[in-house]
């Protein structure tokens, strides 16, 4: 995606299981842990459902009833935007005096974009404006519901065994009417505990939460096994000389967004019910603190806790590039902007030889030696037109101008490679309050808190050389 | 007046059929007939260049539509063996906010959506919908009851024509007077030119 400050240029290094290069818009900062993070290593967890079109909220034991599906709207079979339902005028008998009509209002559905109607499928008009549409049964829910069944048995049964195994192994004064183990283990056909979770790119189960109920009378399902047929029915006679009618044949989209039946023709294409999107939380992995919680209302984007990285670590940005030539020292024009409230020392290092994190670098930098001083936000600054001078020395090699919590400062770039992109790597080190952690009460002299100092690597791309 | 053998040669001028609202602050050029009960909405531009422009009854062409007959891009204005083809079309057509006409031949009950591009050798039939940003510059004639939609114009048949808008023609026609100046319409009596 295109923006006009174009953050995939400046990449932070998230030093998680997996090294990860990302922007600092998208990560995330785990205060408690003092540790950038970023999508990949933190647990995600299903806060709340809501439908996209009317925003209503919806539990998740009752999603999962309606297979995350929403009862009031509904897709477009043939462009999936969502339908509105219209109203005609139609003339229809009275029912005391059948010459008289009356004029009673019917309803069908539409598509503001491809004007399909459910008329097109042969869907007749409805007499009420919602609750009236029905999807069409899917031939095969009854063996589908049977065999969800039988395996909901066998994988009890098996975790059953499971357990009386590990008991049997553990010594014999362990309580065995409460079995701890019971919660660590992976239900075979279910999702795993929050424990298990953990391990990144562990494969969720498709049959979510198949477990039976304790205490369910187990009765004995079985299941007559699929049988093969001999006989396939015969493709029609004309099939290879009819010629094709394009618009009545439908695209793969429109045929397996609807897997049940993945009609071939386009008058078969039924309206399905709108999915539910869902409200996320992320939770780091190491101390299980929330990193990002959503409120409950589905209209509203705010959170309830917002730990983003861009609220607690300065950030780069590249404000101008000269003509980058091989071999010739050019200056790169940066800018450092402090998120914080008070004032934020950074100072710059460049990475050293045989670094592991620096894979990427195309050219030698050469950063400044002092260190930068960034002074704190102030929100009321914009509105303050005699702001006085923060008052700050600076050297003009090496800061260009400052401006509240940003400065603009210059870098040295030697491009090492004649051709292909400039890749720059830096470390920047910092200095951070943690306002989480508690004051200590027996210390009433300090009123700050102690800072630590942040190291993170950064790399810039600087883009092509100048031809 | 949808008669397009009406072609008077000497015919510089709008003319526009009783019924007819044309605001003034619509531009109209060259040689256009325009039928009874359609309405034409301020900065709405009508072109007839190379060739006159015959639109039917009940059409609403919004702000900022383009109805073109220009020259073919191919060919200079002064070449004279360029015989001046009629631009003709149908009713019930809506043409929304800022499209563009060059078709030569329109039907009936058509819709060109808002910033639609439908280009000079297109000859659309009746009942097709040209969707948003769409641009169609094929040389085809457009099956009926055709829709083009989305931004990689696909095509789909709908089952029936689109309505009239004729309950939107209405209120047009007794709002726009209130607010603004109409131009004035040709007494529906009026017979063509002699030959």
């Amino acid at each position: 995606m295109a923006t006009l400050l174009q953050p995939e240029k400046v990449l932070y290094l998230v030093r998680g299981e997996k090294k990860i290069r990302v922007p600092l818009s998208q990560l995330y900062f785990c205060r408690y842990c003092s540790e950038l993070r970023s999508l990949e290593c933190v647990s995600h967890e299903v806060d709340s459902h809501f439908c996209p079109s009317c925003l209503e909220n919806m539990p998740s034991a009752e999603a999962k009833l309606k297979k995350n599906r929403c009862a009031n709207c509904f897709d477009c079979p043939c462009c999936m935007h969502t339908l509105s339902t219209r109203a005609t005028n139609i003339p229809a008998p009275l029912p005391d005096d059948p010459t008289k009509t009356t004029m009673k209002k019917a309803y069908y559905l539409a598509c503001g974009f491809c004007r399909w109607t459910s008329r097109d499928v042969g869907m007749a008009d409805k007499s009420v404006a919602s609750g009236g549409w029905q999807e069409p049964e899917n031939p095969h829910t009854q063996r589908i519901n049977k065999l969800i069944e039988y395996y909901q048995q066998l994988a009890q049964r098996e975790k059953l065994e499971r357990d009386r195994k590990k008991l049997a192994r553990r010594r014999p004064f362990m309580p065995q009417a409460f079995s701890q183990h019971t919660i660590h283990v992976v239900e075979k056909y279910g999702l795993g505990t929050r424990l298990q979770r953990q391990r990144s790119g562990a494969p969720i189960s498709a049959l979510y939460g198949l477990s039976l109920k304790e205490g369910e009378d187990q009765k004995e399902i079985t299941i007559e096994p699929a049988q093969a047929l001999d006989e396939v029915e015969p493709l029609p006679e004309d099939y290879y000389t009819r010629p094709v009618n394009l618009p009545e044949v439908t695209t793969l989209r429109q045929r397996l967004l609807q897997p049940d039946f993945q009609p071939a023709g386009a008058s078969q294409l039924h309206p399905r019910h709108k999915h539910l999107l869902m409200k996320r939380s992320l939770r780091c992995r190491k101390c299980e603190h929330n990193l990002s919680k959503p409120e409950f209302n589905p209209t509203s984007i705010k959170f309830k806790i917002q730990l983003v990285a861009v609220s607690y670590i300065p950030e780069v940005r590249i404000m101008s590039i000269p003509n980058l030539r091989h071999m010739k020292e050019s200056q790169v024009l940066l800018t450092l902007t402090n998120p914080v409230e008070n004032i934020t020392h950074v100072s710059l290092y460049t990475c050293e030889e045989e670094d592991p994190d620096d894979i990427n670098s195309t050219a030698k930098v050469l950063v400044p030696s002092k260190e930068l001083v960034l002074a704190g936000k102030d929100a009321a600054a914009e509105y303050d037109e005699l702001a006085e001078p923060q008052g700050f020395q600076d050297d003009p090699d090496v800061v260009a101008f400052r401006k509240s919590n940003k400065i603009g400062f210059f870098i040295k770039v030697i491009p090492q490679r004649e051709e292909g992109d400039v890749t720059v790597a830096f470390k920047l080190r910092h200095d951070f309050r943690n306002l989480a952690a508690p004051i200590r009460p027996t210390e009433e002299g300090e009123a700050t808190s102690e800072a630590i100092w942040l190291t993170h690597h950064v790399e810039l791309s600087l883009g092509p050389l100048a031809t | 007046m949808a008669d397009p053998n009406a072609k008077q040669t000497g015919q510089k001028s709008v003319k526009i059929v009783a019924g007819a609202v044309v605001c003034v602050e619509s531009d109209i050029r060259g040689d256009v007939t325009i039928g009874a009960r359609t309405v034409v909405h301020p900065k709405a531009r009508i072109i007839a260049e190379a060739g006159p422009i015959v639109i039917g009854d009940g059409n609403l062409i919004e702000e900022q539509a383009l109805i073109i007959n220009s020259y073919p891009e191919n060919m200079l204005p002064d070449a004279e063996d360029v015989e001046p083809k009629t631009m003709s079309i149908g009713i019930n057509n809506v043409f929304e906010v800022g499209c563009v006409s060059q078709a030569l031949k329109i039907g009936d009950n058509n819709v060109i959506e808002s910033k639609a591009e439908v280009g000079r050798n297109v000859i659309l039939t009746s009942g097709c919908i040209v969707g948003a940003c769409c641009a169609v510059n094929t040389c085809e004639v457009i099956p009926e009851n055709t829709v083009i939609y989305g931004s990689e114009c696909l095509r789909r048949v709908q089952t029936e024509r689109p309505q009239p808008q004729t309950l939107q023609l209405d209120f047009l026609m007794k709002i726009l007077p209130n607010y603004h100046h109409l131009k004035k319409t040709v007494k529906a009596s009026s017979t063509p030119a002699r030959s």
